[in-house]
């Protein structure tokens, strides 16, 4: 993906970069906000933002670009962890919002989250080489053609995973789609949820499509 | 800045004063012209009547018996009140000592000099005679003068001794004014010089002022707790900070001097969960602070508890379950209450996770909403090992841990997170022994019939 990296802390833009690049992206580092505005007309998968910037502060630079009808997503990034801020980041138009200091494994699962072509509007989505199909509108999920019976909490978690498909969801990032919890709490439910999710969907398979990726989270594959 | 008071309090003194000042000339204006209307309207009604009688006379007895009249009225009343004169055809001054040309039939003003320096003014009536000639009847109007000159004086008075009083009043209002204000400018200046402990002064009047000095201090009270807070976090963070960061320090030292390979990566990765924690540990100490400090309540909207509390304990379920405990609820419909939904799923799942930490296998743990006295009540209760008396009243402070469970995961902030969400939703917690067990509750304010 072609990513624009708007960050003043060189040390921090530095190791973003490498990881990004790593992995295949290509990125753009501006480190004020009036640069930013000058490129940020359209031309980027996913803007990585941070929201205190010198000349122009990314809040600025944001409504700046919403304006201007950029629907470029927009990952936002700070040092300030309140709740009213991350509140005031995503009505100011940002797609999401993470507090520093963050896992690297984080922000590049959001990204990709962000960057990713629409499949929200599909109505099936399949998985490890189409034998698991979920219907969204139906609320059904099968695998090899037999329906697998879910509790509603876990067909959503499967339905994230999917969604995302070949790309990590964090914790985290689960937390906030399927449970609606703004939090970590100490408990680990998501764990919980995904062993169960694993077992009925598993019953008498060998293999298990949902993959734990260590220190990240979560994935399924398109194949097998 | 007294400067500024004073000529408030003079400005509104001073456009009193002179709103009266003016309502009292515009009286005296409206008295003096009604009244000098009044008297104008005598004064005519007085020569009409006496024109009519005269002319009685001379319809009855003719010319000779009016002049007659007219002499004798001179005689009898003496010149000053009314004047008379009669005239034949040819304009012969037949009787009357009035000095004055003949004016033309009906009202008018003549010069009428009854003194040779004085030039007074008189109103006249005059009458053509049927035979010929002409009556006429006046009156002197030096009373009425007389009289206006009296009001005018009289309400000039008036408009000065208001300007006056009005004057003065700004004076005294202006100074107790600027003594009331300045006495809170003082507090003030005291309290910024750092005597924070200082309150404004209140008087016993329960005037305006002393409302302004009673939420100032209310303000400042205000003000007081959230520095006290501000104090409490930062040596609380302090304190519990030594530990971690001692370890991560190890760790990485650890990491340093050991050879490439798994020891030193397994040290760093000890580092970072240490790290972890810590940056745990500010989140949810700012979180609380942030939730103490009450900004949140100003996007308040309505939440369903009900759903929410569903939610949430559903969420938990199955966790609850392979942790060998069980999570049985009891959720009343449709409650609703004014808040961050946010925050309340938070404090719930601090709530249950605490269940889970603190008990032991085969804990059952209810989650229930329902209305107590009017109000939504969200109780989490499990019949696990309680905790003692003493120890529930210091569980509410920050990093306050049970002695027992020191060990285990956690730093201890979740129950004054929930205890601040509470606050904030001006809900009551309360912590009781369940006999056995702890029951934790959370009573919300008494909504007017919000039973949707």
């Amino acid at each position: 993906m072609k990513l624009l990296l708007v960050e003043d802390d060189d040390e921090t833009a530095a190791y973003l970069e490498r990881g990004l690049i790593e992995l295949g992206h290509s990125v753009d580092r501006m480190s004020n906000g009036r640069d930013a505005l000058q490129v940020s007309q359209g031309r980027y998968d996913v803007i990585v933002l941070d929201r205190m910037l010198p000349e122009v502060d990314g809040l600025t630079v944001l409504n700046a670009i919403r304006t201007a009808h950029v629907t470029t997503p927009v990952l936002m990034l700070t040092a300030l962890g309140s709740i009213e801020d991350r509140v005031e980041g995503l009505e100011a138009g940002a797609d999401d919002y993470l507090a520093k200091p963050f896992s690297f494994a984080e922000l590049i699962a959001r990204v990709n989250a962000l960057g990713r072509r629409s499949t929200v509007q599909e109505q099936q989505l399949l998985a490890a080489g189409g034998r698991i199909c979920l219907d969204r509108i139906k609320r059904e999920v099968s695998r090899d053609g037999q329906r697998v019976s879910l509790q509603p909490r876990e067909l959503r978690l499967l339905e994230e995973l999917m969604l995302n498909i070949d790309r990590v969801v964090t914790r985290t990032m689960l937390l906030e789609s399927v449970w609606d919890f703004h939090f970590d709490p100490k408990t680990n439910i998501v764990e919980t949820h995904v062993s169960r999710l694993r077992s009925k969907l598993n019953a008498g398979y060998s293999d298990d499509p949902i993959e734990t990726v260590r220190g990240a989270g979560y994935r399924i594959n398109s194949f097998a | 800045m007294p400067r500024r008071a004073v000529s408030t309090a003079y400005r509104i003194a001073g456009f009193f004063s002179i709103s009266f000042a003016v309502a009292t000339i515009l009286l005296g204006t409206a008295v003096y012209l009604v009244s000098h209307d009044a008297l104008q309207n005598q004064l005519d009604e007085r020569i009409e009547s006496e024109m009519a009688s005269l002319l009685r006379i001379y319809k009855a007895g003719g010319q000779s018996r009016l002049v007659e009249a007219v002499v004798a009225r001179e005689e009898i009343r003496g010149a000053r009140n009314l004047g008379y004169v009669v005239t034949d055809t040819s304009r012969r001054r037949l009787a009357g000592r009035l000095n004055t040309e003949i004016p033309p039939p009906g009202w008018s003003k003549i010069p009428f000099r009854d003194r040779p320096e004085s030039d007074d003014y008189a109103r006249a009536l005059s009458v053509g005679l049927n035979q010929g000639g002409s009556l006429i009847v006046a009156a002197d109007g030096e009373p009425i003068e007389q009289i206006d000159e009296t009001m005018i004086s009289l309400f000039a008075a008036a408009f000065g001794l208001m300007l006056l009083v009005g004057i003065a009043g700004s004076y005294i209002l202006g100074s107790f004014i600027r003594g009331r204000l300045d006495q809170l400018n003082r507090a003030a200046e005291d309290i910024i010089e750092g005597d924070l402990g200082r309150r404004m002064p209140i008087r016993s009047g329960g005037d305006e002022f002393d409302r302004l000095s009673t939420t100032l201090n209310r303000m400042l009270d205000r003000i007081g707790t959230l520095m006290n807070n501000l104090r409490q976090v930062s040596s609380d963070i302090a304190h519990d900070l030594r530990t971690p960061l001692s370890h991560i320090h190890q760790q990485l030292e650890t990491a340093l001097v050991s050879p490439p390979g798994e020891r030193d990566r397994a040290a760093v990765a000890r580092a970072i969960a240490s790290l972890d924690e810590v940056l745990k540990l500010f989140e949810a100490t700012l979180r609380i602070a942030e939730v103490e400090g009450g900004a949140l309540r100003r996007s308040f909207k309505d939440v369903d508890l009900s759903k929410l509390v569903a939610g949430v304990a559903e969420g938990f379920a199955p966790a609850v379950e392979d942790g060998g405990r069980s999570l049985s609820n009891a959720i009343k419909p449709n409650i609703v209450v004014k808040g961050d939904r946010d925050l309340l799923a938070q404090a719930l799942a601090n709530l249950i996770d605490n269940a889970l930490l603190h008990t032991p296998a085969g804990t059952t743990v209810w989650v229930e909403l329902a209305r107590h006295n009017g109000g939504p009540t969200l109780s989490v209760v499990d019949n696990g090992l309680g905790v003692p008396d003493e120890e529930r009243t210091r569980l509410l402070q920050r990093f306050t841990r049970l002695e027992r469970s020191r060990s285990s995961r956690g730093h201890g902030l979740g129950l004054s997170l929930v205890a601040a969400i509470a606050a904030t939703h001006d809900a009551e917690l309360t912590l009781d022994d369940a006999n056995p067990g702890l029951a934790v509750r959370l009573a919300f304010p008494i909504t007017g019939g919000a039973d949707r």
